[in-house]
């Protein structure tokens, strides 16, 4: 995060990075897809047997992988994909005849939103509890809520998301156990359908924010300036605002980051218990049944989702603090 | 020097001393729990399932007809041994390359920065359940892939660390003196980001106990009679709307084990600070 | 293909939940009547399994989820409608055989697919010798081989000779892989001649149909919208169903019936079946191939504690061979075998087996195969024989594990006939034969009971069969797995077809809906 550079006007500075980071993404997304298919063909089995199952003929086999191309070396599938990827074409499923794109974008919509919704809830409740547990330092309320975050945290997501679904689904019949959501719904029907979730994994992930946002902030308020503020007089609420926040900024953002950037990928338990049509479940499935090209989408598509994330939460830090932009 | 540890312990905040009292009782359960074990941890005992506590089973029976507390003895080997070991091997592993990236810097950290990337990127339940699909799950295959999953975000935070102290005044001068990266490495930085370190590693724990336990709800975890404490609770999962002590334990001895590691480490934080 | 020109519209659905949940302040003050209003016809199901492999062509289907939706939109030349599992004409009028090698089956006239045009002879052949070609990648493609020509005879007319006689050919042939297609279509796209015509169909998301209203028979069906998904999580699946998020919903683990009895408007539905999960002792393979050790194991398997542990009392304790109590051809006069510890020291001690260490391989992937592994591990720690239970993902299992190691779990669903399962997996020269046995006398009569045309004759020797799979086989098979359903009470006319869950998967054809 060193940005050199004197003098010269901050968006230069920060052009650079954005420009140097967006290459290394790049980089990125490259090793990824390697590091992607030399796992998948560590698996065992193929598309073909998978699709064909327990009953398949070896003449099914033959004729299914002549099919999918699964009889060219793996370097040559590799190649191709890349270079068709390269084009802006992501390929066509293995297994469910169909083409990539399609079968990915209304869940890539779905895991958009349930991630971004989750995203607004937790970030404001976990800055909310993190700077006032930082600021009562040590106070009864910084303790309860030090427990309280931590104990949520140790308790396996698929317990937490099961009892909310016994409490508010079937004891209470308010919110939808399942969270199909469709095209044609409106967003009321969809936020309702996705409340369940969204609760879940805002359980999962806000505490660890706050843990982090707390040692920040606290971190920033040891700090000689401060104390400096303080005895000049400047008010309180003013010296959190204006001072500490911009300073833990990098910090804060990047955890921020870190934690959001699981919600697409990791709330695959979260859309297995409430049957969400989201990309997790489509990348679990495309393992399964071995289909290559849906599985590097997937891929590609979770590893430019942390990559950005990583970004803005650079671009803000340095936006925030004057500080790091020379 | 045993005098000088419960010295220590002693200074502790009392949040400190309840988590090493939760820690300390989960490692003697995990070394010394199997001695005390009613029953086999497969043994079928109860006719009944999900029975509640009686004077012949004291945490009831689960789903099969199984002996709970049993059970738990054995899980929370699993599960402390496991986290433990994944959580140091990952740590040190991790910090090891961060400091090597850090010190060399250059070219050597971009390339070894961007793999970490790319492996943080890839979801890690995801990712585990093509390493298991691909190499089956023993015991330290298990501890291989948690300690896997969390090198690249121990790498992450100890890389920033290093990167900092390498740019301060003592670094220069140890370079001055000549002293050889690995004496820099050891003598120099690594002393100076210990706590962080050990915070990040009692983070690491807990959140390895938790992958763990997500594992076995993809059906991945220690093979079967026996299971760690997260598989206890999954197992167990029908029993929850009737409040079964085979599924609450569990929970419980997740929550106890993973608050009072992070306690004990938050104090041990709060003193190293002042 | 979304055209929604329904009753009852997912926004409507939606908004139905919505009523429910202002219900439920009722159900805490009162009790009664907290579940949601009526569907009007609209129901949900929720299956066990959905994956991007779900598929609209019958011949490809390989999950309940696959079945149900195949049955729902295509017919078949014969039907099983009830537990007498005989099979009776459906698209066929009439079918004809002098000596079960050369049959004749007569269409019914006027019978129109859901796109108006009519089904002819040329679908009928189309959809039977498509199974033969590789590239369709039929799931029956080995037994389809006995098909050794198809020809239409005039517009209703079918003839098929097969290689050899086979007098279940009617019962094969009301399996949903049979269903009729259109012809020329090599990739089925919903458009058959069944009750329901297809609104919207997304793999591993949801499939929707609607009443097909000039169904060919009267006053079917009754439903006017089924909207099938997947939960694959059993919880999850049981809570949607007592939550009034779904309707009905299949393969419920017998721990959860007790919940779904304590909730007023839901019940289950047991459907015994010759579903068994059994542990393969490969012959050709050492020491499973010790007559002394596939003795020593069947004899230390508990039978009725799996029943009572794993099932609830909820399954048939088998007795291993395949056929079971329920089922044509039983034979009740194999003594049953139970856990006898000395018997199975004395094999373990005559095959000098004592202190055996071999792994078991079970997955999720056969029913109960991880929990029935514990206990024999148990036991045989009992007589001298240490098992190690190693639990493999379902996933890659058939392909990596399945029949590879000396001892595996395989699972196998019910077959409508004692032929069809004896010639599929114990048949010396199946594909799927196990444990690779091999007996000739078995082989024998297999190929003879085929063409038996006297039922005492073929009853005879079907038993002798079991007889000989009991004694010799290497299969150990300790109980018959029931399917167990949870429905909604207002939906009626539920009844147990053994053939599978949810009516042998026919059940939207059939049931109706009543507030």
């Amino acid at each position: 995060m060193a940005v050199q550079g004197e003098n010269r006007p901050a968006w230069i500075g920060l052009t650079r990075v954005v420009i140097q980071r967006v290459l290394s993404a790049l980089l990125t997304l490259f090793l990824v897809s390697i590091v992607i298919f030399i796992a998948a063909s560590l698996l065992p089995g193929d598309a073909a047997q998978e699709v064909l199952g327990q009953s398949a003929t070896p003449q099914q086999v033959a004729a299914l992988r002549h099919e999918m191309g699964l009889d060219q070396p793996a370097i040559t599938r590799y190649v191709d994909w890349l270079v068709a990827m390269l084009s802006g074409d992501p390929g066509r499923s293995y297994i469910a005849d169909m083409e990539v794109s399609d079968l990915i974008g209304e869940r890539l919509r779905n895991s958009l939103t349930l991630a971004g919704v989750t995203a607004l809830v937790s970030s404001v409740l976990a800055l909310t509890i993190g700077i006032v547990s930082a600021i009562n330092r040590g106070s009864k309320l910084d303790r309860t809520l030090n427990v309280v975050t931590l104990s949520l945290v140790a308790v396996p997501e698929f317990l937490i998301a099961t009892i909310f679904v016994l409490i508010f689904s079937v004891k209470l019949v308010w919110l939808p156990s399942i969270a199909m959501v469709s095209p044609d719904a409106s967003w009321g029907d969809m936020l309702r359908s996705m409340a369940l979730p969204v609760l879940c994994l805002t359980f999962v992930v806000t505490a660890q924010m706050a843990r982090l946002t707390r040692a920040a902030v606290a971190d920033q308020l040891d700090r000689p300036y401060v104390e400096m503020a303080r005895l000049k007089g400047v008010p309180f609420r003013r010296i959190i605002l204006f001072h500490v926040l911009p300073n833990a900024a990098g910090p804060v953002l990047n955890a921020m980051a870190l934690s959001l950037s699981y919600l697409m990928g990791g709330a695959i338990i979260i859309e297995t218990i409430f049957s969400f049509p989201g990309l997790a479940s489509l990348m679990v499935n495309a393992v399964t049944s071995r289909d290559m090209p849906l599985l590097q989408s997937c891929a590609m598509i979770f590893c430019t989702a942390y990559l950005v994330l990583i970004l803005i939460a650079d671009v803000v830090a340095i936006l925030a603090n004057p500080r790091l932009r020379s | 020097m045993i005098r000088s540890l419960a010295s220590r312990a002693a200074a502790l905040p009392l949040s400190g001393r309840i988590g090493l009292a939760l820690v300390l009782f989960w490692l003697v359960i995990a070394v010394f729990g199997p001695l005390i074990a009613p029953y086999p941890v497969g043994r079928f005992v109860d006719e009944e399932v999900f029975s509640p506590a009686t004077s012949q089973f004291w945490l009831g029976s689960d789903y099969l007809g199984r002996d709970v507390l049993s059970r738990l003895i054995w899980g929370a080997r699993y599960t402390v041994l496991l986290a433990l070991g994944a959580a140091v091997l990952a740590v040190f592993t991790g910090t090891s390359i961060a400091l090597f990236a850090a010190i060399r810097g250059g070219v050597v950290d971009e390339v070894i920065s961007r793999t970490m990337d790319t492996l943080i990127s890839i979801p890690s339940k995801i990712f585990s359940l093509v390493l298991v699909a691909a190499f089956g799950s023993s015991l330290s295959l298990l501890m291989l892939i948690a300690a896997f999953t969390y090198i690249p975000g121990n790498y992450r935070i100890a890389r920033a660390l290093a990167v900092n102290l390498v740019g301060m005044d003592f670094v220069s001068v140890a370079r001055a003196r000549g002293e050889g990266a690995i004496h820099i490495a050891w003598r120099e930085v690594l002393p100076n980001m210990i706590h962080p370190l050990m915070a990040d590693m009692g983070l690491r724990f807990v959140f390895i106990v938790l992958l763990l336990s997500g594992l076995s709800f993809l059906g991945l975890g220690v093979q079967p009679p026996h299971a760690d404490l997260g598989s206890l609770v999954r197992e167990n999962i029908s029993g929850l709307p009737q409040g079964a002590s085979a599924i609450l334990s569990p929970a419980i001895a997740i929550a106890t084990l993973t608050v009072g590691a992070n306690l004990f480490i938050d104090a041990l934080k709060g003193k190293g600070d002042s | 293909m979304t055209v929604e020109a329904l009753p009852l519209s997912r926004r409507g659905f939606v908004s139905g939940l919505a009523g429910a949940s202002m219900l439920a302040i009722g159900a805490c003050s009162g009790g009664s009547g907290r579940r949601a209003p009526s569907t009007r016809g609209a129901i949900r199901v929720a299956t066990q399994l959905s994956s991007t492999s779900d598929t609209l062509d019958p011949a490809k289907g390989a999950t309940a989820t696959d079945y149900t939706r195949h049955f729902m939109l295509y017919n078949g030349l014969t039907t099983i409608e009830d537990e007498s599992l005989v099979a009776t004409p459906s698209l066929a009028l009439s079918i004809d055989s002098d000596d079960r090698r050369n049959w004749y089956f007569d269409l019914r006239r006027g019978i129109r697919f859901h796109d108006g045009s009519e089904l002819t002879s040329e679908d009928v052949v189309f959809s039977l010798l498509r199974h033969k070609d590789p590239a369709t990648g039929s799931k029956v493609a080995t037994v389809a081989e006995q098909f050794e020509e198809v020809t239409a005879d005039g517009k209703y007319g079918v003839r098929l000779r097969l290689t050899g006689p086979n007098a279940d050919l009617l019962t094969v042939l009301s399996q949903s892989h049979f269903l009729i297609v259109q012809a020329g279509k090599a990739d089925p796209d919903g458009t058959g001649t069944g009750p329901f015509r297809l609104s919207d169909f997304q793999p591993g998301v949801r499939t929707v149909v609607l009443r097909n209203a000039e169904y060919w028979i009267e006053g079917r069906p009754k439903l006017e919208r089924v909207e099938v998904i997947g939960i694959p999580d059993e919880v999850s699946r049981v809570n949607a169903l007592l939550s009034g998020d779904v309707h009905i919903i299949n393969a419920i683990s017998p721990h959860s019936t007790r919940r779904i009895e304590a909730e007023p408007s839901c019940a289950i539905m047991v459907s015994p079946s010759s579903l068994y999960s059994d542990l393969i002792m490969r012959q050709d393979e050492l020491p499973t191939g010790n007559p002394h050790f596939v003795l020593a194991v069947k004899n230390l398997i508990d039978r009725p504690l799996i029943n009572r542990a794993i099932y609830r009392n909820m399954s048939t304790i088998a007795n291993d061979q395949p056929i079971a109590p329920f089922q044509k051809y039983f034979n009740a006069e194999i003594p049953q075998r139970m856990l006898d510890l000395d018997k199975a020291r004395w094999h373990v001690r005559q095959g000098g087996l004592q202190g055996v260490r071999l792994p078991i391989y079970a997955t999720a992937a056969a029913n109960g195969s991880v929990d029935m592994a514990s206990i024999i591990q148990e036991y045989g720690s009992q007589v001298g024989l240490n098992f190690a239970v190693n639990r493999v993902p379902a996933d890659g299992y058939w392909s990596t594990h399945w029949m590879k190691h000396p001892m595996t779990f395989g699972d196998t669903n019910p077959r409508p006939t004692a032929d069809l399962i004896f010639s599929l997996f114990y048949d010396s020269k199946a594909d799927w034969n196990e444990s690779a046995w091999k007996n000739e006398r078995f082989d024998k009569l297999l190929v003879e009971a085929r063409g038996a045309t006297d039922e005492g004759l073929r009853a005879e020797m079907y038993g002798e069969m079991q007889q000989l799979v009991h004694d010799k086989c290497g299969l150990a098979i300790p109980v018959f797995i029931s399917l167990i359903d949870g429905y909604d009470k207002r939906l009626k006319g539920l009844r147990p077809i053994p053939l599978g869950g949810l009516m042998g998967y026919r059940f939207a054809e059939h049931v109706w809906w009543e507030d």
